[in-house]
């Protein structure tokens, strides 16, 4: 892509490289303080019970043994990002298996184990309940019975005890669209837990100060949300909380909970030390924060022309035993269920349910990789069941830019057939089908097919800062307190500041900041970064390029507006130019500029995104193998070609072990899946040839230079992309993700003869 | 039980005395100070570990530092030589073949170990050699790409 940009738009590298590939980069866990003690929860082994009695008195007695924490020991707070259900240490009830029930903090992390092996819990197992859909029955266990006095619970009454939150979108009047319907369609579909599989877990250290104040290091990408969640569980002020800056060893949404937060914080203030917690990676796939499971049922009416009439979804997300690693009030997730099909009427009616599973928390996209794929399957199923082609019916019915989509939004310069078409096009949707010489000369009974699949996603909103500073040497500094995720942006903000102040990208210092020195950020997430981030920066580095423009002209009587900033000077046309830094000494210290953004989510705005799978199934072994994948997706500017790639190639593979492999399996609540040798997700050995296509969308996004959104938007629509091709080579449906071998077997032998 | 221990580390001698049951992973990062060798998975699944021992690539949370005495450990610390990044390390930044850079340090040293054999590998020979080490951020592409051309003549000029 050609730009009229220097920086932005380039394919520059990233600025944080030699860090992060020399070992330098600090995460969490690499961090010493002087005295660190290891901290270790005890965690239920039971999914629900009442605890009868604790005994930690020989844990205590343990040489090396520094504090032992009992829900007895703290108080009762419950705490969550917004609905606060969740205790910090469990007091009279365990709802999960690994539920924490108990902490210490001792010399070592050996001796930490040993004391957890020594305290003695008594408990009384009590009736559990782990189907998301039982768990809304009139004699299912009631897991919650004081739900309604929870803090941050949506305010509607609650239609079962069990259900959190339930929300109905959509337009018109469904029963009058299923009355035009010719057919009318109806299928379920499941999905499982995916865990959001990045290699670094949970951390913490913690650190009560001299001052009583306490000092927080975490993996977390929302630091400004934490510290409050912090204040309401420790009773600490805000003000009294900092939460340093450090590098988080991957996210795609689960680094948003405080995980092992609170009861570090409980551990250092009984001990005066501070106190790492590590959460291992059997805590972490038994008790973080997957994504929801769910069940979901798509009711849709067409005619026989292949028009949709209507579409009612009713989504059930199993939350687990608890709501409170979810950041939102009520339920969102499922809003775009229906799809970016043409109807008069739709509703969706979406429930969050609790069950006494591990609680559920946001991951990539969270709520639209299982209604895109229950939606996306189903609309394969009906075209077929139509004998139309799935690409003509998704023509046929897909919103046209102008139109209105199935929740009444009118997307300005909707890009869904441009996008549509060129992934069909540069997968080559319609070519024969060939089996591969080498899979035929193997054995087996393989044949080829091709799914598409659709979907479309918000450009995150929220609230950033950002301070730049430039000194009397030119050294430009930008202060964020966006925390690094991984995903690119400490080169993309530099790459701003770069554009507007003519200094190469990779000389722009970037400082991040802790708590203490901005007063607000809506933390990394939600597609938000390059918006919401971006702009903060951009107006940052406005305000010092005027203040600079200013002084120039005070100095040496330049035309304010003719001033130019390039290659680190600023001149202006027919005066000898001055570098930065000069001009900056001019000023008697630092010019500063710093720019605070706040943003709503635009509604009438969305990236689209079309996918083609290309798979062979042995019919023999139900096995599947992606040949090929093309991801076409809708953009405005980029602004980092290599980092944008990134963000589609991780999204489509996280999206493909969604497909194919990924599932937290469970044995009456219990996870059996409890290392990445059981929980498996994909290695380089697994990866397809990927094709990308980026459409520009014209008028672009609301990120500086009209970006828009790339983190989530890949991820959702794989799933069913395989699945219709799976379809498309044997006929086999699977509504249930993985697409195992063998359930794409059950699936053929459950056809017709 | 504490046991006295000699390792050679990227070059340097250490004298230690480490309980018996210590992981290298913990020695390197907890007793050393060298915390470029990450921890993942601790059951030798995810490869962030990885470090050469006698330049054998070896997953170091799953091996015992009294059974590496006496041998020459590199880790990702150890890869540039006076300030200039080794090939795979620039390779990994010219072709964006990290993102949140936990696995990095891992993925660096099992590239490394493949490239010491086989200088010029082939994109299959990458895929079977670095099966071992996840990465969640990149979808590998960029990793194989890294790799593959760490260290071809011009590596370096993309861009």
């Amino acid at each position: 892509m050609t730009t009229s940009y220097q920086t932005i738009g380039q394919p520059v590298s990233r600025a944080e490289g030699p860090d992060k590939v020399t070992g330098a980069a600090l995460y969490t866990a690499d961090l010493n303080l002087p005295g660190l003690l290891a901290g270790k929860c005890l965690r239920s082994p039971y999914p629900h019970a009442r605890i009868k009695s604790i005994d930690a008195s020989a844990a205590r007695r343990l040489p090396g043994v520094r504090a032992v924490l009992t829900g007895q020991d703290i108080p009762e707070n419950l705490v969550g990002r917004m609905l606060r259900d969740f205790p910090m240490l469990a007091k009279d009830v365990v709802r999960f298996v690994g539920q924490k029930v108990a902490a210490v903090a001792a010399d070592d992390l050996d001796i930490a184990q040993h004391a957890l092996n020594l305290i003695e819990v008594d408990y009384e197992e009590l009736p559990a309940v782990f189907d998301p859909v039982e768990a809304l029955e009139a004699y299912a266990p009631v897991l919650h019975p004081n739900f309604m006095k929870y803090a941050g619970r949506a305010d509607d009454p609650q239609e079962h005890p069990n259900a959190m939150a339930r929300a109905t979108w959509g337009i018109g009047n469904v029963a009058e669209g299923f009355a035009q319907a010719d057919y009318i369609f109806e299928h379920t579909f499941r999905t499982p837990h995916q865990h959001q599989g990045y290699i670094e877990p949970h951390a913490v250290i913690a650190q009560v100060d001299g001052q009583g104040r306490l000092q927080m290091w975490v993996n977390c990408k929302t630091p400004f949300l934490l510290r409050r969640q912090l204040s309401e569980g420790i009773g600490l002020p805000q003000d009294r909380i900092r939460i340093n800056p450090i590098n988080i060893g991957g996210d795609f949404g689960g680094k948003g909970s405080f995980m092992d937060s609170h009861v570090a914080y409980w551990l250092s203030k009984a001990t005066g030390r501070p106190v790492r917690m590590v959460m291992n990676y059997i805590e972490e796939l038994m008790a973080a924060n997957p994504r929801h499971p769910a069940v979901m049922t798509f009711k849709t009416g067409v005619k026989r022309d292949g028009t949709i009439t209507a579409r009612h979804a009713r989504l059930i997300f199993d939350s687990g035993a608890y709501g409170a690693f979810r950041p939102q009030k009520g339920i969102t997730y499922g809003i775009g269920a229906i799809g970016p099909y043409r109807m008069e009427h739709s509703q969706i009616d979406s429930y969050l349910v609790y069950t006494n599973k591990v609680p559920c928390g946001n991951m990539r996209a969270p709520g639209a990789p299982q209604s895109t794929f229950a939606s996306e399957c189903q609309i394969d199923l009906i075209a077929r069941e139509l004998g139309m082609d799935p690409y003509q019916f998704r023509l046929h019915n897909l919103v046209r830019d102008g139109e209105e989509s199935p929740l009444g939004h009118h997307w300005r310069n909707f890009m869904g057939k441009p996008t549509l078409d060129a992934a069909v096009r540069e997968a080559g949707y319609q070519a024969p089908k060939m089996t591969p010489p080498d899979l035929a000369a193997d054995g087996g009974d393989w044949k080829v097919g091709r799914g598409i699949a659709v979907c479309e996603r918000h450009v995150g909103a929220g609230s950033s800062t950002a301070k730049i500073s430039v000194d009397g040497q030119g050294q430009v500094t930008l202060y964020t307190p966006l925390q690094d995720t991984g995903a690119g942006f400490y080169t993309m903000l530099r790459q701003v500041v770069s554009e507007e102040l003519g200094v190469p990208y990779n000389e722009v210092s970037l400082v991040p900041w802790s708590t203490d020195d901005a007063r607000f950020d809506s933390g990394v997430g939600g597609s938000r970064v390059t918006h919401v981030g971006g702009q903060a920066v951009y107006g940052a580095a406005r305000a010092v390029r005027a203040k600079l423009a200013a002084l120039a002209a005070d100095l040496y009587g330049w035309p304010e507006s003719q001033v130019v900033f390039k290659e680190s000077m600023v001149a202006a046309a027919g005066h000898q130019a001055v570098s930065l830094g000069a001009l900056a000494a001019r000023s008697g210290g630092l010019v500063e500029g710093d720019f605070t953004y706040d943003s709503e989510r635009d509604e009438d705005l969305t990236c689209f995104t079309a996918q083609v799978a290309e798979v062979a199934v042995d019919r023999e072994t139900g096995q599947v193998k992606v040949l090929n994948f093309t991801t076409a997706q809708d953009v405005g500017t980029v602004l980092n070609p290599q980092a944008h790639q990134g963000q589609i190639d991780g999204g489509v593979m996280q999206g493909l072990g969604y497909a194919l492999l990924e599932e937290l399996k469970h044995e009456d609540g219990r996870i059996s899946t409890l290392t990445f040798g059981e929980y498996k997700m994909p290695t380089i050995a697994d990866i397809p040839p990927l094709r990308t296509v980026l459409v520009q969308s014209q008028s672009g996004g609301p990120s500086p230079y009209g970006g828009k959104a790339i983190g989530e938007q890949p991820i959702s629509a794989v799933a069913p992309a395989i699945a219709n091709a799976v379809l498309d080579a044997v006929g086999a449906s699977v509504t249930q993700l993985p697409i195992t071998a063998e359930r794409v077997l059950q699936a053929l032998r459950s056809q017709p003869a | 039980m504490n046991q006295p221990i000699h390792l050679r580390i990227n070059g340097a001698d250490y004298h230690l005395e480490v309980p018996t049951n210590r992981l290298l992973v913990d020695c390197l990062r907890y007793d050393v100070g060298l915390t470029g060798t990450k921890e993942g998975c601790s059951v030798g699944v995810c490869g962030a570990c990885t470090v050469l021992i006698n330049g054998q690539m070896a997953a170091s949370c799953i091996t015992l530092a009294v059974a590496a005495d006496g041998a020459e450990i590199t880790t990702i610390e150890g890869l540039a030589q006076d300030g200039r990044l080794h090939p795979v390390q620039q390779a990994f930044i010219d072709y964006g073949g990290f993102q949140c850079g936990i696995c990095t340090p891992g993925q660096i040293m099992a590239a490394k170990a493949l490239l010491d054999v086989n200088p010029n590998p082939t994109e299959q020979e990458v895929r079977e050699w670095m099966m071992g080490n996840l990465c969640r951020c990149t979808g590998y592409y960029k990793i194989l790409e890294s790799v593959v051309n760490a260290l071809k003549p011009g590596q370096g000029a993309k861009a």
